[in-house]
């Protein structure tokens, strides 16, 4: 429950820093920490307004997307905390909600009969199908160190003695940084900011939404990144650490996280489009790698 | 530690095989070196003071410096075209890679025994089958002596993995014959270039009596 409530907060201060760090690099002042959510109420009290060419799909999608993924956000442990909803093979179970999320928002995408949401669904959908076997490789391996299956299990018995396993925690925080930045749409795979709808990735499956909708997609977006962190905050949480430190290191991570994605989106270019496959794919042998050395951790090889 | 600059290893790997810069390529190929001689510095400390200068010649000297350096002077005077231009796309390279890389850990977890050291052997058939790999779908002639290096590299790794029971004859040998074969295809560059303006091996198709 811990995991729930501490990722609601730092979703709401998420988005503004990430704002306040852009503009500062920019030279500018930049909007208040919490106006995101300011603009997120306002959207809040608005109504939504319908293509007459979409169907029920559409209106249901932000809404499924949004459910699943609190309820992955269930799963995730916290420190000495086990996730509301926790068994074996849970780490699945978790994944594939969020692919759940997913495939509603693409099958929206291609509700609404427009060519320009088709070509950002069928994007989307390479993307992550690329990033997919990254992730499973990633916890797989997890798996296998720990020898249990389901997350609290796995996070709870992850310690890191030797230079090897400091190493593989860093290459496995690398990866679940870019596929977070990929599943979240950010640079250097898609721009949030473009206004072209040939070049858009996410924004432009998201085009025909407004009001209401549109804004559960934003506060999906927002709480997804900040789980991302979570669960990059619990590589490095131990068990045996008291609540407020867990706490604070949780906290510090995120605000580096949403620090370090305003930089890169401060001074990196986006990919181009063909090229962000080949950038994607790049996390597959990575996590490859991380499954050979907790292969050779396992059987005491290094 | 030997087993993280085997890992770092085999992240250049993949990086050469999806570069689109030769000075990329070339700049990992020092870092190959650096890590090479990482791992014979971890490998070989109790050996004596002949030998340990004989490995930094070799790799810190040799690959890190002598070789990047040397191909770069050649390109920089023969005014080569500084993209790689592969016959296979980056994203099937880097698939095709990491196939030829799970593969070798496959292997080198099968050939598992006590003299033998798994992550050296398995670093080294994927720097050997990666390096065949880039001499066969990569246009330039410059890629194909990268690719040979990242061979011999490759080579020099499964001599660790043995322990020191690989005799130093062998080593150094193969490091002559390298060096021999960079310096050919200098030579060859500068001749070439005085008559084509291209290293595209593809040209050599049109060859006729």
């Amino acid at each position: 429950m811990y995991s729930l409530l501490l990722i609601l907060i730092l979703s709401i201060v998420f988005p503004g820093i990430i704002v306040r760090i852009k503009s500062i690099t920019a030279g500018r002042k930049g909007p208040a920490i919490l106006q995101p959510m300011s603009d997120l109420i306002k959207l809040f009290r608005k109504d939504s307004v319908y293509s007459t060419s979409t169907s029920w799909v559409f209106k249901m999608a932000p809404i499924v997307s949004f459910a699943s993924l609190i309820i992955a956000v269930l799963i995730i442990p916290f420190g000495s905390e086990r996730g509301v909803i926790s068994f074996q093979g849970d780490f699945i179970f978790f994944i594939y909600l969020l692919a759940t999320g997913k495939f509603l928002m693409i099958i929206a995408a291609l509700d609404t009969g427009s060519s320009f949401e088709g070509m950002g669904a069928s994007r989307e959908a390479l993307y992550s199908m690329l990033a997919e076997p990254a992730f499973f490789v990633l916890f797989a391996s997890y798996c296998m160190l720990t020898g249990s299956t389901s997350f609290y299990d796995m996070l709870h018995s992850l310690h890191f003695q030797s230079t090897l396993a400091i190493f593989l925690a860093f290459l496995s925080t690398y990866n679940l940084f870019q596929i977070s930045m990929l599943e979240n749409s950010r640079l250097p795979y898609d721009d949030p900011k473009t206004h072209l709808e040939l070049t858009m990735v996410h924004e432009v499956m998201v085009l025909d939404y407004s009001g209401f909708d549109l804004a559960l997609i934003q506060l999906t977006g927002h709480i997804r990144f900040v789980m991302y962190s979570m669960l990059v905050a619990n590589l490095f949480i131990m068990p045996v650490f008291p609540m407020w430190l867990s706490v604070l290191i949780f906290a510090g991570i995120t605000v580096f996280y949403a620090i370090a994605v305003g930089l890169a989106e401060s001074f990196r270019a986006r990919y181009k489009l063909r090229n962000n496959n080949k950038a994607i794919v790049i996390l597959i042998p990575i996590s490859i790698l991380i499954f050979f050395g907790c292969l050779l951790i396992i059987n005491n090889l290094y | 530690m030997a087993t993280l600059f085997i890992l770092l290893f085999i992240i250049t790997l993949f990086y050469i095989a999806i570069s689109g810069r030769l000075f990329v390529c070339l700049n990992l190929l020092i870092v190959q070196g650096i890590l090479l001689f990482g791992v014979a510095l971890y490998e070989l400390k109790e050996i004596n003071t002949v030998n340990l200068l004989i490995i930094l010649l070799e790799t810190l000297l040799f690959k890190a410096w002598f070789m990047p350096m040397y191909i770069k002077k050649v390109t920089n005077r023969n005014r080569i075209k500084r993209s790689v231009e592969p016959y296979v796309s980056g994203f099937n390279s880097i698939l095709i890679v990491s196939l030829l890389i799970v593969g070798s850990l496959l292997l080198a977890f099968y050939l598992h025994n006590e003299s033998l050291k798994i992550s050296y052997l398995a670093a080294a058939f994927s720097g050997i089958l990666t390096g065949l790999f880039i001499i066969v779908s990569r246009k330039e002639i410059i890629m194909h002596i990268i690719g040979y290096v990242v061979l011999e590299n490759g080579i020099v790794l499964l001599s660790f993995s043995v322990g020191s029971h690989l005799p130093l004859a062998v080593n150094a040998g193969i490091l002559l014959d390298i060096l021999i074969s960079v310096l050919i295809f200098g030579l060859f560059l500068n001749k070439i270039s005085k008559t084509f303006k291209d290293m595209d091996i593809s040209q050599l198709k049109s060859l006729t009596d």
